[in-house]
């Protein structure tokens, strides 16, 4: 237990030496000039930037914009996605004609479908909702229409020998079978559903932290590139422990290892 | 009472039509055990998924009470062979399913799933999850599961083939003396010809694909006994066994390379 403990310890102090050694890195290697300030910002250049922006700039609008860009496509993604997922499946004829088209689109990579989405809505925040949708649809579409294709038949016949309908057999068996998929098509959809915002912000925008990148990039205003990119890195990371956070809910008989 | 009369099953394969079953009649009486017994592939389990309904007969009827059945049948209750426990449902949850799906108000049936887990001595486990059981106790599940439903007539996969030897010994116990203190009927399909013979009061011999009835032995000793497990100690057993073997005609390789 002790050997075990010190060896998390020994863990944690040794990431913790690792962002010292960049943050003490940098800051020096800017200061004294071995690292150019055009390509490189210090930790203090940036909280710098951070002001400055809080006081006079639109950093705060552009990080909520972004948020709730993300935010809303994951959402409306997911729910999409899970929805034709589990649907489509249980309407053969509709499901054989439309899964080619299905996996063509899925293929596309977004980058390029990102223009049309701008085309169709505009420069604002739809669009960049568009984009988040369409590949987190994928994201969950994808996972939750092949686990459906692969459900264990014994439990329908069984729901079926009971007298079960077949929507009481689609809402006790299909649905709760396919919540693990979901789990992974959430944690796959939260960090495409920040991408899809992005991109579409940086094929055109007027707002949100992809437009606060590409301007300070487009300016050389090399501390607020790295504040931009260090606060998306810091939004990704809490959006993903939060769908970490929500396996044991969605997904508790498969948390609950007691024997 | 369940009757078989003329039952035939034929599906298309790939080289044409395959008939499983062929004329097939026998009869389980009100407080009778009939266990079915057959070389392995003959069709003994569709005659159970045509008792429910899962499947169609392309001859024949299956009667029960006099009856035709006809599709999930209050009357039936099945124990597969597989689990069929919902994963993500904890024990009671479980065991009230087949009174939920007809539609029985939370607190009756809640109560009438209590009674029957602490019956079977499940009492403690009901908030667990059924992954968390052992492989008996999961049996019990499922067993509480379908009498929850209150049938009449039990029919049975070969439910106790996964179950190690004591485990087993002490539920087909259980399962022998529930049919026999409620005026049940039961059907127990099994490749097992020791647990045929310990359980069933008559005992039905396929023969290999397509199936017939090939002989019926009246088996006095399940009856007799205080348990299932004394069944094989008693005089009588081994030659029953013995018929039995024969009739099945199974060809061991190993027997006809000697001969």
């Amino acid at each position: 237990m002790t050997a075990r403990l010190s060896h998390r310890f020994v863990v944690i102090a040794g990431r913790l030496a690792v962002l010292v050694v960049i943050l003490i890195g940098t800051e020096l290697g800017v200061r004294y000039g071995v690292l150019s300030e055009l390509f490189f910002s210090s930790p203090s250049q940036i909280w710098k930037a951070l002001l400055t922006q809080l006081s006079s700039g639109s950093f705060l609008t552009d990080s909520g914009i972004t948020i709730f860009e993300t935010l809303l496509g994951l959402f409306c993604g997911s729910l999409l996605g899970m929805t034709v997922g589990l649907v489509l499946p249980q309407l053969r004829f509709v499901s054989n004609v439309f899964e080619p088209f299905l996996m063509v689109l899925n293929g596309i990579p977004v980058i390029v479908i990102a223009p049309l989405f701008i085309l169709w809505l505009g420069l604002g925040i739809l669009s960049k909702i568009g984009i988040s949708v369409y590949i987190v649809f994928f994201a969950m579409f994808i996972p939750v229409y092949t686990g459906s294709l692969r459900l264990d038949t014994t439990l329908v016949d069984a729901l079926q020998v009971m007298g079960a309908t077949r929507l009481q057999t689609f809402w006790k068996v299909i649905v709760p079978s396919s919540l693990p998929s979901v789990y992974t098509g959430l944690k796959i959809g939260s960090g495409l559903a920040l991408i899809g915002a992005v991109i579409g912000e940086f094929v055109a925008s007027r707002s949100g932290l992809g437009h606060m990148i590409l301007y300070a990039s487009g300016t050389l205003d090399t501390p607020t590139l790295y504040l931009g990119i260090i606060t998306l890195a810091a939004f990704a990371a809490i959006l993903s422990f939060t769908i970490d956070a929500l396996g044991p809910v969605l997904v508790p008989w498969r948390f609950s290892d007691e024997k | 009472m369940l009757e078989f009369r003329n039952v035939s099953f034929s599906f298309a394969g790939r080289r044409g039509t395959v008939e499983v079953l062929h004329n097939v009649s026998f009869a389980c009486k009100e407080d009778e055990i009939v266990a079915v017994i057959g070389p392995s592939g003959c069709g003994k389990s569709t005659l159970l998924s045509l008792a429910v309904g899962l499947r169609q007969p392309s001859g024949g009827e299956v009667l029960v009470d006099g009856r035709p059945a006809k599709g999930a049948d209050r009357r039936l209750g099945m124990l597969f062979q597989q689990t069929t426990l919902l994963p993500w449902r904890s024990v009671v949850e479980n065991v009230e399913l087949g009174l939920e799906i007809r539609g029985e108000p939370k607190a009756a049936r809640r109560r009438r799933a209590m009674e029957l887990i602490t019956q079977y001595g499940l009492a403690g486990f009901e908030r667990k999850f059924p992954h968390a059981l052992s492989g008996g106790m999961q049996k019990r599940t499922a067993l509480a599961q379908t009498l929850a439903a209150e049938p009449t007539v039990l029919l049975l996969d070969e439910p106790f083939a996964a179950l190690d030897a004591q485990t087993r010994v002490v539920i087909e116990n259980d399962v022998v003396n529930i049919c026999r203190s409620g005026k049940r009927t039961m059907l127990l399909v099994t490749h097992d010809i020791a647990e045929a013979i310990s359980m069933a009061d008559r005992v039905v011999v396929l023969s290999r694909r397509p199936a017939t009835v090939k002989e019926i032995y009246e088996i006095p000793l399940s009856r007799e006994a205080k348990s299932v497990g004394d069944v094989p100690g008693m005089p009588g057993f081994t030659q029953y066994f013995n018929r039995i073997w024969h009739a099945l005609d199974i060809s061991v390789a190993g027997a006809d390379a000697a001969a």
